[in-house]
């Protein structure tokens, strides 16, 4: 397959995409309205970058399937690790009060 | 290109009727729920995440809709996925920046921002820019509700001996009445349940039909075996072909359609103002992008791929020449048994009027607010009461859903002739969003942009807009990234690229030269001809951009036009708009959200994290503004008097809908007990001995 129709999106979607979030979570931090100091906003910056790589994993495990680098069963069976993994710190992370 | 017509047994028009009745009665108990304008278009601001997110899926999936990424997985494979899941990169800014303003400013419409942080004048631009993009989107969604029913129709019919064809505008408008019909007595609560209820139906629909597509080919080995490796693929081919490249759509779709759905579309801006707070409705989003929508993205193009699937093993039960924007409604019927086939159609185009029903209840919040009520207020026609005034706008907004919907049909005409619905939609939102997505985005994260920059963004952004879709080939093709010009539809995706760089430019250069403008307006206001001299360049400003809005004249002249824009526009606004940087910013910018916080309160804000109370109430006369706990119960939540609080139903499933948001008065020293007023148990729909429970807001 073509490099053009495999990788070269990829890295153009999670390059370019990247250095826009990236740059939206320093512009909003600079800006004060997302506050690290404040534990409950500790929690998004968690489900901020989670969800970064929970779709990069996404595009990358479906294009090896279609490369059949990897099984097409295996995507679905590692997002879904993805996920109870998301909600167990997600879930840890809420028992934690702000003081 | 092979069309259908008559597809579908007696059974599934049976099913199709009975879904609609059901759900309009659904609709119509729930608008009941509707007693003011905030009702009407807010719900209330009551609601809780999930029910949000889940409201959300219906006009999420209806707007991007079976029938065009069912044709385009049907064309390129699992590609047209690719739509739905390149929407997490603008979050950050979502999240922390344009949402807590939202919320905090209690603007009602994205227009009304413009004014308070702006002018005005660019509300006035923002509110016809607005309109344009949500009456298109209307007509958008309308096309492809005609586009989904059409194949299962007659070619005609007969009444009294006469032959009538049933044509696509026909079948539009026969649906644009039930559905104005229906959005025009129930309001913004009963779409929210509305959707609620179709977005589980849809999701179960859909994945149904992608059961039944596997079990079609014999499991799901044999399905993927079937496919081959360009249509595996999650992602298109970087610049080609000229109507699906992955490139065009990114910026097309991952920029300026991410960033205008975000934040500039006012019905889902609606939706997360109907959260009960800020946190509800950064759940909301994140649910929904993370989970629902990757979800979403197989339940809206499976029908495509199955097709694909079949047309490549049974060429002759699904031909490869089949209009893309049919295969949904053939793969339907091909895969599912009668009666199953009508409910499946009846969940598509039931999405579809719940999308086309959040549009035009969004577009009427547009209209009231940013048209109704200023011209009222020019004419001086504030002299009645409160709830006479809300009478007559609850009635205003009624007849402005009949006049959007009457529009939005008109807008058809406009998307009628493309390939698809797809491409439809990625002309639209590559043409439409630029402008106010740069001017809400630099509005909301850059503090020194100024009403003479968005202006410029509004005005001369779109004669540069103007010029490149006149001329694409000299303005566009420096951005395409290799694509390849299609003369009929040039550059529908990729042209959203130059459309928001142009836009960006003229803000970003506008702003920077501001100190030179004021310099220059300081020495026009000490030349005793200063009004003869801004009328001049008033006037000269309109000339030049009519002569690139009616194509007057030769390219160079229109270029000379549009610089002539750039520079005379600014400097007129820099004129005649009294704007000061500090009191327009303040709480409608990212750097200042707390201040939106002290001003949504009315005090410092108290952010002690305390525990839920949960009350029986106890009806008492007083002041419905506040509501009364005991000291003991104030404690646990760490409140204070004046705080605000919101109090709702105990049971969770509720959502939300049996509450209100009020504020901590003196307390008492009954404990478990909460002192309210008749009104606020009205408003809140609370029924005595139900279990309440309070949380303090901030």
């Amino acid at each position: 397959m073509d490099f053009t129709h495999t990788w070269l999106p990829f890295i153009y979607l999670y390059g370019l995409g990247g250095i826009l979030f990236i740059a939206g979570i320093i512009i909003t931090i600079k800006s004060g309205s997302f506050d690290l100091s404040r534990k409950a906003h500790k929690k998004w910056m968690w489900v901020l970058l989670f969800g970064f790589v929970w779709y990069l994993m996404m595009h990358a495990l479906m294009t090896w399937a279609a490369l059949d680098i990897i099984s097409a069963y295996t995507v679905p069976i590692v997002l879904l690790g993805m996920v109870v993994v998301f909600i167990i710190v997600t879930l840890k992370l809420r028992k934690i009060k702000e003081v | 290109m092979q069309t259908f017509h008559s597809i579908g047994t007696t059974t599934d028009w049976i099913v199709m009727v009975v879904y609609f009745i059901a759900i309009m009665l659904f609709g119509s108990y729930f608008g009941r729920y509707t007693k003011n304008t905030s009702d009407f278009f807010f719900g209330g601001r009551r609601f809780s995440w999930w029910l949000i997110t889940m409201s959300i899926v219906a006009t999420g999936v209806g707007s991007h809709s079976f029938v065009k990424y069912s044709a385009k997985g049907f064309e390129h494979g699992i590609s047209s996925s690719m739509t739905y899941l390149n929407d997490w990169f603008f979050i950050p800014f979502f999240m922390f920046g344009w949402l807590p303003i939202i919320v905090y400013s209690k603007i009602r419409s994205i227009p009304e921002y413009f004014e308070k942080r702006f002018s005005p004048s660019a509300r006035f631009l923002a509110t016809i820019l607005l309109l344009l993009y949500m009456i298109g989107y209307i007509g958008i969604g309308f096309l492809t509700l005609g586009k989904a029913v059409i194949p299962m129709l007659p070619e005609a019919f007969t009444v009294l001996g006469m032959t009538l064809p049933i044509t696509l505008m026909g079948a539009i408008i026969v649906i644009a009445v039930i559905t104005g019909v229906y959005i025009t007595f129930g309001g913004q609560t009963a779409v929210i349940f509305t959707d609620l209820l179709q977005g589980f139906i849809l999701l179960f629909a859909g994945f149904l039909l992608f059961f039944f597509g596997i079990t079609y080919l014999g499991g799901f080995d044999v399905f993927w075996n079937l496919l081959p490796t360009e249509w595996k693929l999650p992602l298109a081919d970087f610049n080609q072909p000229a109507n699906f490249n992955f490139v065009g759509i990114f910026w097309q779709d991952a920029i300026a359609g991410s960033i205008g759905f975000l934040f500039m579309n006012q019905g889902l801006i609606m939706r997360f103002m109907a959260c009960k707070n800020v946190n509800e409705g950064r759940k909301a989003a994140a649910v929904n992008i993370l989970f629902v929508l990757p979800i979403s993205a197989i339940v809206v193009g499976n029908a495509g791929w199955i097709g694909k699937a079949i047309s490549l093993v049974s060429p002759d039960i699904i031909s490869p020449s089949v209009s893309p924007d049919e295969i949904f409604v053939v793969v339907a019927n091909i895969i599912a048994s009668p009666g199953m086939f009508g409910f499946i159609m009846a969940a598509l185009t039931a999405a579809l009027m719940s999308t086309v029903d959040t549009l035009i209840n969004a577009t009427a919040a547009i209209f009231i607010n940013d048209v109704y009520r200023p011209v009222q207020q020019f004419f001086k026609r504030n002299v009645m009461s409160a709830i006479e005034r809300d009478r007559k706008e609850l009635l205003a907004a009624r007849y402005a859903s009949i006049g959007v919907t009457a529009l939005g049909v008109l807008a058809v005409l406009a998307f009628k002739n493309f390939p698809t619905v797809y491409e439809a939609h990625g002309y639209f939102h590559s043409t439409l969003t630029p402008p106010l997505v740069v001017g809400i985005f630099l509005g909301v994260f850059w503090k020194r942009f100024t009403p003479a920059a968005v202006i410029t963004t509004f005005v001369g952004g779109v004669a540069l807009m103007i010029l490149g879709a006149r001329y694409p080939g000299i303005f566009i093709a420096p951005f395409d990234h290799g694509i390849e010009m299609n003369p009929d539809h040039p550059y529908s995706y990729i042209r959203a690229l130059y459309n928001t760089l142009v836009c960006s430019g003229a803000a970003v250069v506008v702003t920077l030269t501001t100190q030179w403008q004021r310099k220059l307006i300081t020495a026009i206001r000490e030349n005793q001809n200063q009004k003869m001299i801004m009328n001049m360049m008033v006037a000269i400003t309109v000339m030049v951009f009519a002569v690139v809005l009616f194509n007057v004249s030769v390219l160079s002249v229109q270029v000379l036009a549009t610089i002539a824009v750039l520079i005379l526009l600014p400097l007129t606004v820099t004129y005649y708009v009294k704007y000061d940087e500090n009191i327009n910013t303040n709480g409608l910018t990212a750097s200042s959200i707390d201040v939106a916080r002290n001003l949504f309160k009315g005090g410092n804000p108290n952010d002690q994290e305390g525990e839920k109370v949960f009350v029986q109430l106890k009806q008492v006369d007083g002041d419905d503004t506040v509501i009364h706990f005991s000291t003991k119960d104030m404690a646990k939540m760490k409140a204070a008097v004046g705080d605000l609080v919101y109090i709702s139903d105990k049971r969770k499933w509720m959502g939300g809908l049996k509450s209100i948001h009020s504020v901590f008065g003196v307390p008492h020293d009954e404990d478990g007990t909460v002192y309210i007023t008749p009104d606020q148990i009205k408003h809140g729909l609370f029924v005595e001995g139900k279990i309440l429970e309070a949380e303090k807001e901030m």
